[in-house]
């Protein structure tokens, strides 16, 4: 039972591992931000699947504990590119306002 | 006979989950447009994690890890939302040319995020909160 089990996860891994190579490749193509920031959402996810599955194949309990940190991380990691993002386009378009203005 | 029921949850459930992942990355690629693929990136987050995990988690029994997982589901659940919402907000905001790529519905909302201290002061923007507050007093 445990070869089973065994093989499933593997080959399941295996697909991830793909699956993650192409978050990359869309992550570096673009071309907007907003699909990078996407990319590295999805990689997240993908990343804290592939943890629990080792924490299974593994037997070891305490990477589920990687993997909730993980997953906050990742969410804090969204909402601070979006407004770092943002808050410099305000600011351009603000100076450049004030300079159509003087 | 109990373990092998078990197994063919846990892979039928496992196969579903490498099915949503697999059509999240590839709606990733054939969306032409940044909000399209907030789309495509959202069932990656919802279904894809809900069935890999359950999977592992029929896997493994019911353990201390397990409930753990189901408490990754469940923020992940709650976040996937929020960060998508703020994607596409932060795209809404810095695209100056957002008509071209998407239907822009409500101009007024995209020139608000532009600039959200000169739009609250605009003479529309104040006469609607003054005419909802007179709603409200009528109430």
């Amino acid at each position: 039972m445990t070869e089973a089990y065994n093989v499933l996860y593997t080959i399941s891994l295996v697909v991830i591992g793909v699956l993650l190579l192409a978050c990359l490749i869309r992550a570096i193509r673009g071309p907007r931000i907003a699909d990078r920031v996407i990319a590295i959402n999805m990689m997240g996810t993908l990343i804290v699947i592939t943890i629990c599955i080792l924490s299974f194949l593994m037997n070891e309990g305490y990477l589920v504990d990687i993997a909730m940190i993980y997953t906050m991380l990742s969410f804090l990691a969204v909402v601070l590119l979006t407004k770092v993002y943002m808050g410099i386009y305000r600011e351009k378009h603000r100076r450049e306002e004030e300079k159509k203005h003087a | 006979m109990l373990d092998i029921i078990r197994f063919i949850l846990a892979a039928v459930l496992t196969a579903g989950g490498l099915f949503c992942l697999l059509s999240g990355v590839v709606g990733v690629y054939k969306f032409r447009y940044a909000l399209s693929r907030v789309h495509a990136a959202a069932l990656l987050d919802t279904v894809g994690i809900l069935l890999m995990l359950l999977g592992v988690i029929i896997a493994t029994g019911f353990t201390v890890a397990s409930a753990k997982m189901l408490v990754v589901i469940a923020f992940l659940w709650l976040t996937s939302p929020v960060s998508g919402h703020l994607i596409g907000r932060m795209e809404v905001t810095i695209n100056d040319e957002l008509d071209k790529d998407a239907e822009v519905l409500d101009k007024a909302y995209v020139e608000h995020e532009k600039e959200p201290e000169a739009a609250v002061q605009s003479p529309a923007e104040a006469s609607e909160s003054t005419a909802s507050a007179e709603e409200e007093e009528v109430q």
